[in-house]
């Protein structure tokens, strides 16, 4: 694991220190913008022929895409060999455009321009046919030009521009069969949400532009890193607080969940790109000021009760979907979910991984959902061995024992954070959920042996991903601070929390859980209900006009 | 104009003989009523057609498309701008609206003029709104919320955790509970209604009578409705939620078949009838529901158009056209001598894709003759792939299996289909379970980036399809009552070479070519494979079928009754994949090293018609014939992002029962389902009976799923495939909620530009005296409803240069050759 910290404090250093030739390549990495600018190009020309069989739109979306993602790469490789640049300033004053080329932003810029090149690819011929072919196609490009923009955002300007025109292109989206009676009022609800996000993140950006005098996000966290968390009460909570609301609300956290759901009335490959690619901004915004967050213990205590709240909620929602895409999106407002709650304890490198996993995963289930009745087929059975106390305690046993000894091999607990731990019992009791249904399916030792090895190799992977990431992202984001006895608490309840849902899946969700309550689960609470509510969802057109 | 519009009486139509009744058998028998105007909706797994007119073929054409737009606001005919356009571009003329009209005047006591109809072109038709009201529509206009729409989307909530098949892993609870019950729960506990707006409502459903007969009396007398007017209202409720209706009303067709029945309509409907009560208690108190209602009541009359009649005559006349350039076609080609025997014989499915395979096949070589049958080839049968728990029926939907057949397997790959399914199920419980999911994506969410890429690329799919490779079927008898026993061999074989009409000129090798299309990431898969074979590839029946006609033993006693299949002939069994135009042979290995020679050269010209397929395909799906064209089809039948893999049965139109030599130089453009049939070969006209009772009435299904799906896709298809969203493991939704969709994608009949399926009813062409025809719908009541209503065109072929008649009431034939103008069959009609 060794040569792991080692690329990870080189890849510091080379933040810091400038080389001579820096300037050329500070100067050479403005070629980053081609990947954006190339994407809008090919938006602004699908929008010229907007109607159906867009031949040459489609050609050039796929140059454009393509080109954006090989540039991803090479600012990846960029990085990798030691190069952490933030491009000279397109504006006046400290504030402007730039991007900032470091490990978190590559990192994004990677994820979102793949997602990007196979979410265009899918939409030739899935759209094939569509009497706006060519308008779907151009904002599909904008949404991923704003996208790659928010990612590698250096300067608050154009984190906020990007955040904001991300956000309207994916109302056209959204709202593009505007017909559908769903759609609009899905769109109307985002709009609302998406707004007073908006509101945050700008108040935010201006209290930190008049705190440090730049709007450069680069030198912003260096002053950050050099604040001691005593200092922290100076000023600084509000705008932590208002970054991580915007946060939750562009990442569809509770309550502000309902529209994602009500998504699905625009086409798949939307799906696939808001779920791989924008739903993770707010996570992304936390983490890029994860120096800030540190400073404020209430935002991460908000982080971690929203987020967990979320997870816990949206899991058990996801169980009663009936329909394939709803439950997908419930799964996302899950995972999203997870994902703040690792942030809200700090473990801000676990939780870019997260995302980014989570990205690829539901981009293919979204493109993948028409095999729906396929995986029923496959998967459908009537025999179940019956639960016994005996399969529960096992499962468990061998999930904690893989758990154990790689924690133990690796020498891992010794200096690891109580977040790493808590984390860590999460992973091992899904993985023994999993060896669970092993035993209980009809099974041979053949499959005994197969999800013994899937066990050791996914903790194996777990491990590998957590030091990769904490090596790789490192130097850019904060480490994991030590909790306070809040966030201990809320570590225990997480943990005990899940170990409960854990366990009533084990036994069969529908036996241990009254009727009753399904029903209320299944609606989400009632969440949505109020907000369509608010929102008049459900006024007839006759007596809009009237009153 | 002066026309006697029999919709009038349709619209209020009589419920029959129910003067004796009690009031609750009233109700009951209104129920019913209403109940089997509901088309089945098959799951998607053994997606096939359904007629989405069934239950209404007793019924005028135009009076039905009248009862449709009243009660579900659904059109049943083009626009009128639609047939406008076709008249001005040629593709009907005045003589085809002239014969229209005077086809129609035996029907509709009408005195429209040619010239009066052609002025109803220009004005706008039935506006189809439905006219049926429902207390959710009177709660809608008091409250101005939209309570129609409200009640959908519960309904559909509940109802698609109710029916679920395995999607949900919560599921509710199943047991120990009724439907109805089950929605009672649901709605005392929902608190959606309260939120919205009608804070009583949740109280008055827990308040509800517990049996769902009940219920229906209680809605009866609550909202003063009875006899016809109940009908409708109930008719009304189930069309609202017609997707979910059709799930229920699948499970009664599925257990009537067995013998059986099923009350899950029942209870749907009465859990329908249910939340339109708690609406009205619900909404009382506030609003004066009940009192909106009575008034409502008051003013409420249906408003019945004569519109229908004349929309019906326009689609006639487009029709007409069609027949006329057909029927020229069929009667301007010479029929081949027959001759002797020719060594290749291929029998396909009367699916109209085979049309195009089979002409292609018989131009490669003339050493070879094509047959068509249904693709299940007369074996109706239940398969059990091995290591799979349950069986999937291979038949027709009209029919229940008569035997049962698993795969023959060796005990290791049972093992290894056992393992590779349980290694599933659990891998997708650790994908999708609480709080497993954030270990799996923490894990495994990874290996996603490469499955993205090798999806993308087409070289893996979403869900692998596992080994393929299924071993022959196991035709022997088992402990457990599998396999078909000797003497049904026999009497299967029979009705196979009887009903191909292929009891002589048996040829060296007989290829028996089922079909089944390859496509990628498509809910409606199924409905693109082989109809006869209940939605599911033909190879198994194929397979089952050479087994048994190469059976020395069957082939004795096929010769004690009367057919002689000798050591010459040998037959084959093969798959059409209908999306790649491309070939399988299965248990070649059993072919005789004698007949070697004919396989090699029956794969050389399988190979050879192949490409031919392809190229006259290729115009449809936007591609260019040319080298690269097979590898273009093999990677759009590979694409996960395809919504066209392939057409399909769009622009089916006729059904032509007759000898092969009759049709086999004519192009009928893969329109036709061609079934094989020599009268003169069939004793009392059994195998016409057959045909007719069920071949073309498969067909005539097909034909009116298509047209459905064309004339209105809204009320009979499934709307836009990017949006479907697959519910309950059984159908789709269109987005995130309302309706479960029936019939077809829009993109399964629309390219885009226009329409790829030309709406019209199947035209049915019959090679057999009309006498003949005229008996076996006499004797069958509901096909007789089919062609007397209007719900297709039947045509007897003429003999030795006789022109083709025209059925046009009972025992009434007229002519209707190509040359004539309306005026003259107008004459003929009315003589």
């Amino acid at each position: 694991m060794n040569f792991i910290y080692t690329f990870g404090v080189a890849t510091t250093v080379a933040l810091d220190a400038q080389p001579a030739w820096g300037r050329t390549v500070t100067t050479f990495s403005l070629i980053a913008f081609a990947a954006p600018l190339g994407l809008f190009a090919a938006a602004i020309l699908a929008f010229r022929g907007p109607g159906m069989r867009p031949a040459g739109t489609l050609r050039v979306a796929r140059l454009a895409s393509g080109t954006a993602f090989a540039i991803a790469l090479a600012c990846l490789a960029a990085v990798i060999v030691g190069q952490t640049v933030t491009t000279p300033l397109i504006g006046w004053g400290g504030l402007g455009l730039a991007m900032r080329l470091d490990p978190l932003s590559v990192t994004m810029f990677t994820l979102v321009s793949f997602i990007g090149v196979i979410v265009l690819e899918f939409s030739r011929n899935y759209m094939d046919g569509d009497a706006r072919q060519g308008q779907f196609i151009g904002w599909l490009a904008a949404t991923l030009a704003s996208v790659i923009l928010v990612v590698t955002a250096g300067n608050l300007v154009q984190l906020l521009l990007a955040w904001i025109a991300t956000s309207l292109f994916l109302h056209r989206l959204i709202a593009f069969y505007s017909d559908r009676p769903i759609a609009r009022i899905a769109a109307r609800k985002k709009f609302i949400v998406a707004r007073i996000g908006d509101i945050c993140l700008a108040s935010a950006a201006a209290i930190l532009f008049i705190r440090f005098g730049t709007g450069d996000i680069g030198a912003i966290s260096s002053s950050l890193k050099a604040i001691a968390a005593a200092d922290a009460a100076s000023g600084l909570g509000l705008p932590a607080l208002l970054i991580v609301l915007a946060a939750l609300l562009k990442s569809a956290q509770f309550p502000a969940h309902g529209w994602l759901t009500e998504v699905i009335e625009t086409p798949t490959p939307v799906s696939a790109l808001l779920h791989a690619g924008i739903i993770n901004a707010g996570g992304f915004l936390v983490i890029r000021f994860s120096d800030l967050m540190v400073l404020s213990a209430s935002s991460l205590h908000l982080l971690a009760i929203v987020g967990g709240f979320t997870a816990l909620f949206g899991g058990l929602v996801m169980l009663t979907q009936p329909s394939v895409k709803v439950s997908l999106a419930w799964s996302t407002i899950s995972q999203m979910g997870f994902m703040m709650m690792q942030c809200g304890f700090g473990a801000f490198a676990l939780a870019t991984a997260h995302i980014v996993a989570h990205s690829l995963y539901k981009a293919h289930a979204f493109l993948a959902s028409g095999s729906a009745i396929e995986w029923a087929r496959l998967t459908q059975t009537k025999n179940r061995k019956p639960l016994m106390p005996v399969h529960f305690g096992g499962a468990l046993a061998l999930a904690l024992a893989v758990y154990a000894a790689f924690a133990l091999g690796l020498n891992e607990w010794a200096e690891k954070p109580a977040a790493t731990i808590a984390l860590g019992a999460i992973l091992t009791m899904g993985l023994s959920l999993y060896v669970m249904r092993g035993i209980q399916a009809r099974s041979s030792r053949r499959l005994i042996v197969k999800v013994v090895g899937t066990t050791v190799l996914g903790t194996a992977i777990y491990f590998a991903v957590n030091a990769i990431s904490a090596a790789w992202l490192g130097g850019v984001v904060a480490p994991v601070p030590s909790p306070d006895w809040v966030s201990l608490t809320l570590m225990c309840l997480a943990v005990l929390s899940l170990l409960a849902i854990i366990a009533i899946q084990m036994a069969d969700t529908e036996k241990v859980l009254p009727a009753r309550w399904r029903t209320h689960i299944a609606n989400g609470l009632y969440v949505n209900a109020l907000f369509n509510r608010f929102v008049s969802a459900h006024r007839l057109a006759a007596a809009r006009n009237r009153s | 104009m002066n026309i006697q519009v029999s919709s009038h009486e349709s619209v209020a139509y009589e419920i029959r003989d129910l003067g004796h009744l009690r009031p609750a058998d009233k109700i009951a028998a209104a129920a019913e009523t209403a109940m089997r105007r509901i088309p089945p909706v098959w799951p998607l797994k053994d997606f096939v057609a359904v007629n989405p007119f069934l239950g209404l073929a007793d019924e005028n054409f135009a009076d039905a498309a009248a009862r449709l737009n009243a009660i579900a606001g659904a059109r049943t005919l083009m626009p009128r701008a639609f047939y406008a356009d076709a008249l001005k571009n040629g593709r009907m003329t005045d003589d085809d609206l002239a014969a229209a009209l005077a086809l129609h005047r035996t029907q509709h006591k009408h005195e429209i003029s040619l010239a009066e109809i052609k002025t109803q072109l220009q004005s706008p038709g039935p506006d189809g709104t439905r006219q049926a009201r429902l207390v959710m529509d009177v709660a809608g206009e008091a409250t101005g919320t939209d309570w129609t729409s409200i009640w959908r989307e519960r309904i559909s909530h509940w109802a698609a955790s109710r029916f679920d098949e395995g999607q949900s892993l919560w599921a509710s609870r199943k047991e120990n509970d009724s439907d109805y019950s089950s929605w009672r729960a649901y709605a005392a506990a929902d608190q959606t209604t309260r939120l919205l707006g009608a804070p009583g409502f949740a109280s008055a459903a827990a308040a509800l009578p517990s049996n769902p007969r009940d219920v229906l009396e209680l809605c009866a007398a609550r909202l003063n409705l009875r006899g016809r007017a109940l009908v409708d209202h109930f008719h009304a409720l189930l069309m609202g939620c017609g997707g979910w209706a059709g799930l229920a009303r699948y499970r009664l067709w599925r257990a009537e078949l067995k013998g059986a029945t099923d009350t899950t309509l029942l209870e749907f409907l009465a859990a329908l009838a249910g939340w339109e009560l708690s609406m009205l208690e619900g909404l009382d108190e506030k609003f004066g529901l009940a009192d909106a209602w009575r008034r409502d009541r008051e003013a409420a009359a249906f408003k019945p158009s004569q519109d229908f009649v004349i929309d019906a005559i326009f689609q006639s006349a487009y029709e007409i056209a069609w027949q006329r350039s057909c029927i020229a076609q069929i009667e301007r080609a010479l029929p081949t001598e027959e001759c002797d025997a020719k060594p290749l014989q291929a029998a396909f499915c009367i699916d109209v894709r085979s049309e195009v395979f089979r002409r292609a096949l018989e131009q490669a070589s003339p050493e070879v003759e094509t047959i068509g049958f249904a693709g299940f080839f007369g074996v109706p049968v239940a398969y059990i792939p091995a290591g799979e728990e349950s069986s999937a029926d291979q038949c027709p939907v009209l029919l229940s299996p008569s035997h049962t057949i698993c795969e023959t397997a060796s005990n290791g790959k049972v093992r290894d289909r056992h393992f590779l399914r349980a290694a599933a199920q659990t891998w997708k419980s650790f994908k999708i379970s609480a709080v497993s999911s954030f270990s799996f994506v923490e894990t495994y969410g990874w290996s996603y980036a490469a499955k993205l890429v090798t999806d993308s690329l087409g070289l893996t799919r979403p869900v692998s399809n596992g080994p393929r490779e299924a071993g022959p079927p196991d035709l022997s008898e088992t402990m457990n009552g599998h396999g078909i026993p000797a003497a049904d061999q026999i009497a299967i074989a029979e009705n196979i070479l009887r009903g191909m009409s292929l009891t002589r000129r048996l040829g060296r090798l007989i290829l028996l070519a089922g079909h089944g299309a390859s496509v990628v990431n498509n809910p409606h898969a199924a409905g693109l494979d082989c109809g006869a074979c209940g939605g599911h590839s033909g190879e198994v029946n194929a397979r089952v079928a050479a087994a048994i006609l190469n059976d020395a033993s069957v082939r004795v006693g096929l010769a004690e009754r009367g057919i002689i299949v000798s050591e010459q002939t040998h037959f084959i069994a093969g798959l059409h994949d209908t999306t790649t135009d491309t070939f399988r042979l299965f248990d070649e290995d059993r072919v005789p090293p004698s007949h070697a020679d004919n396989l090699a050269r029956l794969r050389d010209l399988l190979a050879r018609a192949g490409e031919t397929a392809r190229a006259e395909r290729a115009g449809g799906l936007r591609l260019i014939p040319g080298a690269r064209l097979k590898s273009q089809i093999a990677r759009r039948s590979r694409d996960w992002s395809q919504v066209r893999p392939e057409w399909g049965l769009a622009g089916c139109a006729a059904f032509i029962a007759a000898p092969r030599n009759k049709t086999a130089d004519i192009d009928l453009g893969g329109r036709a389902f061609l079934h094989s049939y020599d009268w003169r070969t069939d004793k009392n006209f059994a195998v016409l009976e057959l045909i007719m009772t069920a071949p073309m009435v498969v067909a005539s299904w097909i034909s009116l799923q298509y047209y459905g799906s064309t004339v209105d896709n809204r009320a009979f298809g499934a709307g836009n495939k990017v949006l479907h969203n697959v519910v309950s493991a059984f159908g789709v939704l269109e987005g995130a909620g309302g309706d479960l969709r029936t019939g077809l994608p829009m993109q399964s009949v629309h390219d885009g530009e226009r329409f790829v399926h030309e709406p019209m009813r199947l035209s049915v062409f019959i090679a057999a005296p009309t006498h003949a025809i005229d008996r076996v719908l006499s004797n069958h009541p509901d096909v007789k409803d089919l062609v007397a209503n209007g719900w297709l065109h039947l045509f007897a072929l003429g003999e030795n240069g006789e022109p083709t008649r025209r059925w046009v009431g009972d025992g009434a034939w007229s002519t209707n050759s190509p040359g004539k103008g309306g005026r003259e069959i107008a004459q003929e009609v009315q003589l």
